[in-house]
């Protein structure tokens, strides 16, 4: 479950488009099939490929850090033959949390497919924007290369653990209307490699990563104002992943989430099983948008409700891209006892349209 | 050195243009306070040998020397200087600005030393004054008679204590009677002021004012009996 | 201070006289002052209304481009291949590449740029091009890549008269295409009117898939972008840059500016000659002032420092004045005519007015340059002047038995010709405006000796009436008084005559050609980048009282970024040769395999491309052709070039054509045939199809010659009335002098009304001596004008024609103008009593 407000950005405008595009609709009783599924799904209007994860350099610092490849398909005529047409467009973010920086450093890339400057293969994972890549090698690892302006990432991600579908067998409803829902699987506990940039410095970097794959053409219901979603790796090997859409009025519209433990047994949230509670809010100075950046996660399981409290590894962790013409939504690193992973809360400065 | 004499001229010579010469071998020594009248015949060079005097032309030959410093040795902007502090004019013509007022006319040899405009001006109204015209100082040359004008000339050629008065035919354009009266009030400020005086003129009225009275023949310069 | 002796501490007595001199002839200096205003007035407001236009022109260039750090641009609006994007995006150096659509549009009778952009691109490459709908960015996203909508910048907002949400009917490319207005452009600067839309739509609904107009790029490393971009680029693209943009607006209109300036200076330059004039006779009147205070001890220094003071003082007050003078023109130009002199170089271009302290500091110093120059000679004449000798001497010593100097007027006019045959510098003709210049002092130096030759032989005549011989005896014995009188009418008449000459040379060319070129009896073109099809080419051709429907092609083309581009016109050359294009030169024999092409003058004189020189043109990729000839056009400054319409076809394959001329059927008649082609034109392409005659033509091309003159017209003319103001002021200055004279000649039984005529023939004399020596001067400027000053800046030649109508009237105005004025001035001199005037002391 992982949207970028700059593709729901995009992805409105299929909403209220005049030409009326067939998007196909998101239905229960899919099997996922790979490599086939980890590649592009360009008939429908949205798609990502959504890497967070926690790494450690050799001298032993934290960082956490966040690549994501987006996939729209605007509503465009599809009798135009020009080349240039917007039937695919591709985007990007990274951004790398560092607590002695103490706020996110960023960066985007954005283009349309085509022209061999932009494109998302459809057969296995590989999108790249001009000299940004996210790629799933032959051997089933993934690597990615980004370059911002303020760091630049080389990082291969080994998997450990099979990709886990969520909802239904990867389909994953996003309210209460059937429709509003989407594909999604996710492969957590990847194990990181790589380098880290910033300015001339090179560093060696090891970590724990989380890919969110999910592609869909209806994702929010009118009605919904954001959303906060957590995907933890725990130290034992087992994942969760919980989610919760808010209502614009206020209260919860939907909720869902799953817990694999390690074992490989996994357990399905429905709405009334996941619960978040804020137990702290930061301000940003800049946007003045209020984050609940610390909450208690509780979970009924079926041992009982399980309560998670989630920690940021520093509280200014807003990206705000609006310079780019672009919304603002908070995506960070947390711990929390016994495993740690990302946090990210969307429509706190307004409300997102997907 | 002291030269008793104010203006001494030695064998001076000037030819001009044609082969004339108005005059070779010319002497004339003048003291403080005296008037000498130089008379003669019309071409005879009276009023070059006058300009010699002055710096504004130059000899053939001989010396001319104003308080003891000889006018050959000095270039142009010596004689100027010279000129401008140690020289009083009088001409025929009065020459008199039409767009300065009277008091500035007399003041202009001051003016041209000092730009101290308040001194200048006391200095040229107690001029004024001496010669007749106190309180006329802020008229203009058309409001007086040629008489008043030539007695502003003479009060220009004395404002500012020079050693040594030129005067070319004074008395050309008035009247006898006027003229009288003028010259003798040119002898009394010039003697009171010490200084020396040439005066140039063909009317024997006017040389009778003079201490000396000499004849400019082309021999030179011949006394004459009073 | 030795060498200046009491020349600052004389500084009291030396403001005694020029205070005394200016309480008593206040109206004297202020004529001066305000014909030195009058010169910088004009110069400082033609820079100003030029820099302003020029300004806006680079902000309206800025505006379309988007402030990118270079561009890759077509060379012609065929655009290249949208294939050359993905290398020069990736070129090393290059951060980002934004592909353009660039067309030329209407919507309704508004003139707008069409760019098809890809918003991401422009985005992080021109971000000022981006779109804003009204409401916040973030509520309705549909337009983001919304085929159907389009942003408008607020002048093309303003000048379509739509607003934002309304639909519109974008013509371009010869589409008419229905766009809906989803909001404005807020980066792009004020003034220019421009569209924006998506870069596919652009290319769907406007014809042209597969083809770019523009790449904007965005560089980390130039030296490396400017290397790897050179070696992809294509043929028909060009690296540019916003300064070579720029470069090539200065470039179209440079000479024109300059060409203004130098006029203007003219009207300076007059001021100055009369400063001179004015200063002259008000030093000879003083002679025996200054000769008096030379006597009391002023130095020579002193006497110009007086007269130098003095042309300071009217410098100063004249430059003042001017300066404010000059940006109240400026601004009424700008606000009332809209910042184009008229010649059409900044059309569109809405111009603020900007106060320019470096030009104004300029002007100010050439004022007062003028101003001292003027007072310069006359003050050095007045310091040499022997005191004794002046104060003795009642007034002019006039002796007519000496002579006159030819030399140095024979030198100047010799040097001014040579240093007019050297070549230009920088594509502006500065040697030839400098060789101007000298002939022009040659001229003027040569007044005295033309003054004694023209009167030598009526004066030795014995003439009847004493008025006019005293007349003529006496301009004949002082004929540099006269001189001092004529310099500054000699100067502006010289020039006026010489543009006058040069205009009616250009205007007569012009007409001529329009003759040959308009030989045809119909012509058609399309608007907004409409073009015939062969399909209606064919039905067109076909109607009825048609003899023969050649069609063209006619397109911008870019040699050089920093350049104007050509014109490449294509029509049916090879076989017979079109009459409209007359061939002033032809290759001997052109090299065999190799396409033919015809030059335009002004293309050959900017390019090189002398017949049977083998070029290379970006058409096609890049094509070699041999130069067949060289044609006579005065249309396009910036060049052009003919080559056959079946050739062109080939290396473009571009079938479209915009432009036809007819030839009707003898005895067929133009009203009917013209309805008979405007039933025939396809319902998609009325309204966008212009049918003309050539006398409809021809008037609106002469009236458009006559409106790029019109300020021309203007400047002469008041040149003319500054020389005139100068020739009465001096006129009347020096009848005032001799007042004692008049008296004197009263005396000897002369009535009122013999001085009257006399002075009045004198005058004439003046004026007409003036008049025939401006003239002559003027002719020999203007060859210089035709045949150098022309060829340079413009790059076209001409035949003289001499305006002979012009050239009586200056001659007769000139003659009138200072008989009056002498005689009006004799009437005040000779109005006091005669015993007076000869008893005056001064």
């Amino acid at each position: 479950m992982r949207v970028s407000p700059i593709v729901a950005l995009i992805a409105a405008a299929s909403l209220t488009a005049s030409a009326p595009v067939p998007y196909p609709v998101v239905k229960p009783g899919i099997t996922l099939a790979f490599p086939r599924d980890h590649g592009a799904h360009p008939q429908f209007r949205t798609e990502w490929w959504y890497v967070t994860g926690w790494l450690r350099t050799a001298d032993g610092a934290d960082l956490g850090f966040q690549v994501t490849f987006f996939r729209t398909r605007p509503p465009v005529d599809p009798a135009n033959p020009s080349r240039f047409v917007a039937g695919q467009v591709l985007f990007a973010h990274a951004a790398l949390s560092d607590p002695k920086i103490g706020r996110l450093l960023h960066g985007e890339r954005s283009a349309r497919a085509g022209f061999g400057l932009a494109g998302a293969d459809s057969r296995d994972a590989d999108v790249t924007i001009r000299d940004w890549r996210l790629q799933r090698r032959a051997n089933g690892r993934w690597t990615t290369q980004v370059v911002a302006p303020d760091f630049a990432l080389a990082l291969t991600f080994a998997p450990t653990q099979p990709p886990l579908p969520q909802g239904q067998g990867g389909y994953s409803r996003k309210g209460p209307q059937p429709e509003a829902a989407s594909y999604y699987y996710s492969i957590p506990h990847l194990k990181v490699s790589g380098t880290v940039r910033r300015g001339e410095r090179r560093v060696a970097v090891t970590g724990e990563a989380w890919l969110d794959r999910e592609w869909s053409s209806n994702y929010l219901q009118r009605d919904a104002q954001g959303w906060d979603w957590t995907g933890l790796n725990f130290a034992d090997g087992s994942a969760l992943m919980a989610f919760r859409i808010r209502r614009k009025s206020g209260g919860t519209l939907w909720a869902g989430g799953s817990l694999r433990r390690a074992d490989g047994t996994t357990v399905m949230l429905a709405p009334g099983d996941v619960l978040f509670r804020p137990l702290a809010r930061w301000r940003s100075p800049v946007t003045g948008a209020v984050y609940p950046v610390q909450q208690e996660l509780r979970v009924r399981l079926p041992g009982g409700v399980h309560r998670w409290v989630l920690t940021p590894l520093f509280a200014a962790q807003e990206l705000d891209a609006r310079r780019s013409g672009l919304p603002v939504y908070w995506e960070g690193a947390v711990r929390t006892p016994g495993g740690q992973g990302y946090l990210e809360l969307t429509g706190y400065d307004r409300a997102l349209a997907m | 050195m002291a030269d008793p004499f104010l203006l001494t001229v030695r064998a001076l010579a000037k030819s001009v243009p044609g082969p004339r010469t108005l005059f070779r071998a010319l002497d004339l020594a003048v003291g403080a306070g005296e008037i000498v009248a130089i008379t003669g015949e019309s071409g005879v060079g009276k009023s070059t040998l006058l300009n010699i005097l002055a710096g504004l032309d130059d000899a053939d030959a001989g010396v001319v020397a104003i308080e003891g410093i000889a006018l050959g040795g000095l270039d142009e902007t010596a004689r100027t200087r010279l000129r401008r502090e140690r020289i009083g004019f009088v001409f025929q013509a009065f020459h008199i600005l039409p767009y300065l007022t009277l008091q500035q006319n007399v003041a202009l040899p001051l003016a041209l030393v000092s730009p101290d405009s308040a001194a200048a001006q006391a200095e040229a109204d107690a001029m004024l004054a001496a010669v007749g015209l106190g309180g006329r100082g802020a008229g203009y040359a058309r409001d007086l008679s040629g008489g008043e004008l030539q007695r502003v000339a003479i009060a220009r050629a004395l404002v500012h204590r020079p050693a040594l008065i030129l005067a070319d035919e004074p008395t050309g354009n008035l009247d006898s009677a006027t003229a009288a009266r003028v010259l003798t009030l040119f002898a009394n400020a010039a003697r009171e002021r010490g200084a020396a005086a040439v005066l140039v003129t063909h009317s024997e009225a006017t040389a009778a004012i003079a201490d000396r009275v000499l004849t400019l023949t082309a021999d030179g310069l011949v006394a004459r009996a009073r | 201070m030795r060498a200046e002796p009491g020349l600052w501490s004389g500084r009291l007595a030396l403001g005694w006289l020029i205070g005394g001199e200016w309480r008593f002839h206040p109206a004297r200096f202020l004529v001066t002052a305000v014909a030195i205003a009058v010169g910088v007035a004009l110069g400082f407001a033609v820079h100003l209304v030029n820099g302003s236009a020029l300004a806006s022109f680079d902000s309206a260039v800025r505006g379309v481009n988007g402030a990118a750090d270079l561009s890759v641009k077509a060379t012609s609006r065929l655009g290249f291949d949208e294939r050359l994007y993905p290398r020069v995006a990736m070129a090393r150096g290059v951060a980002d590449a934004s592909p353009v659509v660039q067309l030329e549009a209407r919507i309704g009778a508004a003139r707008l740029t069409l760019l098809g952009l890809d918003i991401l691109r422009a985005a992080a490459v021109t971000p000022t091009l981006i779109g804003v709908r009204p409401q916040a960015p973030d509520t309705d996203s549909a337009a983001v890549f919304d085929e159907a909508s389009v942003f408008l910048s607020r002048a093309a907002l303003a000048q379509s008269g739509a607003k934002v949400g309304e639909v519109v009917t974008v013509a371009a490319n010869g589409r008419e295409v229905p766009l809906r207005i989803a909001g404005t452009l807020p980066g792009v600067a004020e003034g220019s009117a421009i569209a924006v839309m998506d870069i596919a739509a652009a290319q769907w609904r406007f014809d042209r898939i597969g083809r770019l107009d523009r790449l904007d790029v965005k560089v980390t490393d130039r030296t490396a972008a400017d290397a790897a971009l050179v070696a992809v680029m294509p043929g028909d693209a060009v690296i540019s840059t916003a300064q070579a943009q720029s470069q090539q607006g200065d470039a179209l209109s440079r000479a024109y500016r300059v060409n203004l300036d130098m006029l203007a200076l003219v009207a300076l330059l007059t001021g100055g000659f009369l400063v001179y004039s004015a200063q002259s006779l008000s030093v000879v009147r003083r002679q025996r002032a200054f000769a008096l205070l030379r006597t009391l001890g002023l130095p020579r220094s002193g006497v110009i420092a007086a007269v130098v003071a003095e042309g300071v003082a009217i410098g100063v007050i004249g430059s003042a004045l001017g300066l404010a003078a000059g940006y109240g023109l400026a601004w009424a130009a700008v606000n009332w005519l809209g910042g184009d002199l008229g010649a059409g170089y900044f059309r569109g271009a809405g111009a603020g007015l900007v106060f320019q302290s470096w030009a104004a500091l300029g002007f100010f110093a050439l004022g007062l340059l003028a101003s001292v120059a003027g007072s310069a000679v006359p003050a050095r004449v007045a310091a040499r002047a022997a005191p004794a000798a002046a104060l003795k001497n009642a007034g002019d010593v006039l002796d007519p038995r000496q002579r006159v100097a030819w030399w140095p007027a024979a030198a100047l006019l010799i040097a001014g010709g040579a240093v007019a045959l050297l070549p230009p510098v920088a594509h502006l003709p500065l040697f030839g405006f400098a060789g101007m210049a000298l002939l022009l002092a040659g001229g003027i130096a040569g007044v005295p000796w033309f003054a004694r030759m023209l009167l030598g032989p009526i004066a030795r005549r014995s003439i009847h009436t004493v008025p006019r011989q005293l007349a003529i005896r006496h301009l004949h014995g002082a004929p540099g008084a006269a001189a001092t009188a004529l310099c500054g009418i000699v100067a502006s008449t010289a020039l006026m005559i010489a543009m006058a000459t040069m205009v009616t040379s250009f205007r007569g060319a012009v007409d001529d050609w329009l003759g040959d070129v308009l030989s045809a009896d119909l012509y058609l073109r399309t608007n907004a980048g409409a073009s015939f099809d062969p399909a209606t080419r064919a039905r067109l051709a076909a109607t009825p009282g048609i003899a023969r429907l050649a069609f063209g092609r006619q397109l911008a083309l870019t040699i050089a970024p920093d350049r104007p581009p050509i014109a490449l016109v294509a029509r049916p050359q090879r076989g017979a040769e079109d009459p409209q294009f007359v061939l002033i030169a032809r290759a001997a024999a052109l090299p065999a395999g190799i396409l033919p092409i015809w030059v335009s003058e002004p293309a050959e004189r900017l390019y090189g491309w002398h017949p049977g020189t083998v070029i290379r043109l970006p058409i096609g990729g890049g094509t070699r052709f041999a130069v067949a000839g060289v044609w006579r056009d005065y249309a396009r400054q910036g060049g052009a070039v003919l080559i056959d319409d079946a050739d062109y076809q080939r290396l473009t394959g571009d079938t479209g054509r915009d432009e036809a001329s007819a030839t009707l059927r003898p005895g067929a008649d133009a009203a009917v045939v013209l309805q008979g082609l405007r039933a025939r034109i396809p319902p998609a392409l009325r309204g966008q199809v212009d049918i003309t005659q050539p006398a409809t033509l021809r008037r609106f091309a002469l009236m458009l010659f006559d409106r790029s003159f019109a300020v021309t017209y203007l400047l002469e003319a008041i040149a003319i009335l500054v020389g005139l103001a100068g020739v009465a002021a001096t006129m009347s200055a020096q009848t005032l002098a001799r007042e004692r004279e008049f008296g004197m000649l009263r005396h000897l039984g002369l009535t009122r009304g013999q001085l009257g005529a006399m002075l009045a023939t004198e005058g004439a004399i003046v004026g007409l001596t003036g008049a025939l020596a401006g003239i002559g001067l003027g002719l020999v400027l203007a060859q210089v004008l035709i045949h150098v000053i022309n060829p340079q800046s413009f790059n076209w030649t001409m035949a003289t024609r001499i305006p002979v109508g012009t050239l009586l009237a200056v001659a007769a105005a000139l003659t009138g103008a200072a008989a009056v004025t002498a005689a009006l001035a004799g009437r005040r001199a000779t109005s006091r009593s005669a015993v007076q005037s000869v008893r005056e002391d001064w």
